[in-house]
């Protein structure tokens, strides 16, 4: 360039050098290949979703109605304190929906007891309920048999094998003070709770397995690192052969 | 860096087997052997900062800019890799799922837009600090102190997050209450930086970085070997742990697998930790890309990152440290999300409780019954990145204080001892400030440091952008477009900061959705830019001697 033959003007959208312009195209280029790797992925995996219910709440729907109207059947309550239990396990749960579902598991249970498994669940609930209020270490021996009886009597009541992972929570997740009314501010957030967690926005994006990870999540969490360091490691190599071959010291 | 590790090793050693019968606990309590390792690791930092203090004023600010381009990366990644990376990215994770992947994704692709759009021609512009370049770029005083106020507060914003990590981890390992805990670790750190300056803390940030990655990854070793994972590459192993978050895992296939609490490694399925934008933790589609977006602008603004930049010799040495630096930084964020993913399944049962989210790297360990003394070194690690940023952050700040307020506009004439002494007065003052907002516990340590880039992204970043690539860019055309990115940052923060303090502004919701306190940039940035540019065109041209400084000197 001679600096007496210009003003002195830089842009970007309109390089004044061969410099600048070759500059400029490798700039976008590598920026358009990084908005289309991060934007453009994630556009698309909204673009294609699709809202997927889980199993556990396709059961809910099938027994909910006849749960909310008190006219289900033995089978249905038990279905119902299933689901409620699986979404009890789930790892984002707010205080007062848990409180909701703990109320629904409670009741449906009590409701499924007969008499004496009644009176037994109460005795062994408030059992473990004053051992807990106690501060014992959870591995305290009188802790695990008071959990395993409660667990093992409420599994049984709900019909739920005791090698499923839901019987692991079932002693944890009852109340005693909720056993014999499902309230109707319970009753009224049960299925936006369930539908909250239970169905769940996939494609074949998110359906499908790569190295182990859901392709999506591999995706984002390991190959646009990846890639972002490769277009820093791109432009380096280019700027330098650039200056070689301009001869340009920096 | 030999002679350093060595003793390092040797001081280690008898600490571990001093302390080799620890038991694990999650909470509270005095942890013998971890507390030995941290202190045994701060008194190397500062034994370091000792030898290689800053001698003047040009040391304190860039370090003689001595530093070569593989240890300037170590010190951008040391520097980079805070509490927020170490300690506060699992921490979202685990608390939101695959929206965390924002912050991750944020916190890396900035630095192909800082690389690509501004690491050289800082280098070229030749100056100390952020509010420097500002200042000149711009022929105003006025801006230089305003560049100076704003590289003040994005540090400060920054820091709290540092030290509510530093409290957090000072709370484990020496069992006390987090107030104390915040004020003991910010009292720690800001002797280190006051003894140190930016010559020691360079060097220390390349120690830092190998204690920090040591301390990160031995334990995901050991987590993906314990649960039967592909240990040998942990960073791809932990897929399948994803994977068996999403399908669950029943008790039968646990193989006599348990937490450190007694209960299986076995959980119900839960999607919605591996599912974008799942209805089950709050987060939205635009709250994904719009944190994305502010992250990656951010870090294009952050004032302690850019003046990484001064301390290398050449402009291509500061092209090829970020390559380096953000390789470094990529190995410990390919890592986080394996904690947060062994985090859920071990802490699926109910009876773990709910757990300082920020912390849930450390009680991963816990929980995967990893040896105590590894566990400590991990939370000693978390402490180092803490300090490697507060330190970078601090003389940062104090640069932008000294430098930039007081020698340029307030007392041109001062000694350069004044002026160091300012430095440090400056560093005392915002480390004071740190800690009280620390105390104040707002937000995760991720959040808050997301404040700070937001902050940059609508104020700094659009400032150097258009500083940079567009001559036409003016003072007044700068002073519209602080106004405006200033003007978003105000209303994002009353609305945080208010609701924080339980008060209730109107249109709260709507505000708190569309200008979310870590991610008000993805708006902020577009209109200061646009500000910028109108106001730019319709007032007087830059001054000659400014396009002619950048024809001839940044993009030649």
């Amino acid at each position: 360039m001679d600096p007496n033959q210009n003003d002195y003007h830089i842009s970007f959208f309109k390089p004044t050098t061969p410099q600048a312009k070759w500059n400029r195209n490798l700039a976008i280029k590598l920026i358009l290949i990084w908005a289309v790797a991060v934007f453009g992925f994630h556009f698309l995996l909204r673009a294609i979703e699709k809202p997927t219910p889980e199993e556990t709440y396709v059961k809910y729907e099938q027994v909910w109605e006849s749960i909310s109207s008190e006219s289900a059947t033995t089978d249905e309550m038990q279905v119902f304190a299933n689901t409620t239990l699986s979404v009890l396990g789930k790892v984002f749960i707010k205080p007062d929906e848990k409180s909701a579902l703990t109320n629904a598991l409670s009741w449906t249970t009590f409701q499924l007891a007969d008499s004496s498994q009644k009176a037994l669940l109460q005795e062994q609930l408030a059992g473990f309920e004053k051992l807990k209020s106690e501060d014992i270490s959870i591995s305290d021996p009188a802790y695990i048999s008071a959990k395993d009886k409660l667990s093992s009597l409420a599994s049984g009541i709900i019909g739920l094998d005791r090698s499923d992972v839901r019987s692991k929570l079932i002693s944890v997740s009852l109340s005693s003070a909720q056993l014999e009314s499902f309230s109707e501010t319970s009753r009224s957030m049960i299925p936006t709770i369930m539908s909250t967690y239970l169905i769940h926005n996939q494609s074949v994006l998110t359906d499908f397995i790569f190295l182990g990870f859901p392709f999506h999540y591999f995706y984002t969490a390991v190959f646009l690192l990846i890639l972002f360091v490769f277009l820093c490691w791109l432009y380096c190599v280019r700027v330098d052969a650039m200056n070689v071959k301009l001869d340009i010291e920096e | 860096m030999k002679k350093i590790l060595l003793p390092i090793i040797l001081i280690l050693t008898p600490s571990l087997l001093f302390a080799a019968g620890a038991s694990t606990q999650l909470e509270g309590g005095f942890k013998v052997g971890p507390a030995i390792i941290l202190i045994t690791i701060l008194c190397v930092f500062v034994l370091v900062g000792i030898l290689f203090r800053a001698k003047d004023t040009a040391d304190f600010y860039a370090a003689g800019r001595g530093i070569s381009r593989v240890g300037s990366g170590m010190a951008i990644a040391s520097n980079w890799m805070s509490a927020a990376s170490f300690l506060g990215m699992a921490a979202l994770m685990y608390g939101a799922g695959y929206h965390g992947l924002a912050y991750v994704v944020g916190w890396t692709g900035g630095y192909v837009l800082l690389l690509i759009l501004m690491a050289g021609q800082i280098r070229k512009y030749g100056k100390y600090t952020a509010a420097d370049f500002i200042g000149d770029r711009y022929y105003s005083q006025g801006l230089r102190a305003v560049g100076a106020i704003i590289a003040i507060l994005i540090s400060i914003s920054y820091c709290v997050g540092q030290f509510g990590g530093i409290g957090l981890m000072f709370k484990w390992i020496l069992g006390l209450d987090y107030a104390a805990a915040v004020i003991i670790g910010g009292a720690v750190v800001l002797a280190y930086t006051l003894i140190s300056g930016m010559l020691g803390v360079t060097k220390n940030m390349q120690i830092q970085y190998v204690i920090i990655i040591v301390s990160f990854l031995i334990p995901l070793f050991i987590l993906t070997f314990k649960f039967d994972y592909f240990w040998v590459l942990p960073q791809i192993g932990y897929g399948s742990v994803v994977t068996d978050i999403v399908n669950g895992v029943p008790l039968a296939e646990t193989n006599q697998l348990f937490n450190s609490l007694g209960h299986e490694y076995a959980m119900v399925p839960a999607p919605e930790y591996a599912m974008p934008w799942d209805p089950a933790t709050g987060q939205t589609f635009f709250q994904w890309i719009a944190i994305a977006f502010s992250l990656m602008i951010g870090t294009a603004g952050l004032p302690h990152v850019i003046q990484r930049f001064y301390v290398v010799p050449k402009a291509r040495d500061a092209r090829w440290s970020v390559v380096w630096g953000l390789f470094f930084i990529c190995v410990l964020y390919w890592s986080a999300p394996a904690y947060a993913a062994f985090g859920k399944i071990l802490s699926a049962n109910p009876e773990v409780g709910k757990l300082a989210k920020d912390a849930i790297v450390v009680y991963t360990a816990q929980l995967g019954n990893v040896n105590p003394l590894i566990v400590g070194l991990l939370a000693a690690g978390g402490v180092s990145a803490a300090f490697s940023t507060v330190s970078g952050l601090l003389v940062a700040g104090s640069s932008a204080f000294a430098h930039d307020l007081y020698v340029k506009i307030i007392n041109p004439n001062s000694s350069p001892k004044k002026q160091l002494l300012m430095a440090r007065l400056g560093t005392i003052l915002m480390a004071v400030i740190v800690t009280l907002l620390a105390l104040k516990n707002w937000a995760l340590i991720g959040q808050l440091v997301a404040i700070a880039f937001s902050l940059a992204g609508v104020t700094i970043f659009p400032l150097f952008l258009l500083g940079i690539w567009w001559s036409g860019s003016n003072k007044q055309g700068a002073i519209a477009g602080l106004i405006a990115g200033g003007l978003v940052s105000v209303i994002a923060l009353t609305y945080f900061i208010a609701g924080k303090e339980g008060v209730t502004l109107p249109y709260h919701e709507f505000v708190n959705y569309w200008l979310g306190a870590w991610y008000f940039a993805w708006i902020g940035a577009p209109l200061a830019i646009v500000a910028n540019i109108v106001v730019s065109k319709l007032t007087p041209p830059t001054p000659l001697e400014i396009r002619k400084f950048l024809v001839l000197n940044v993009h030649s």
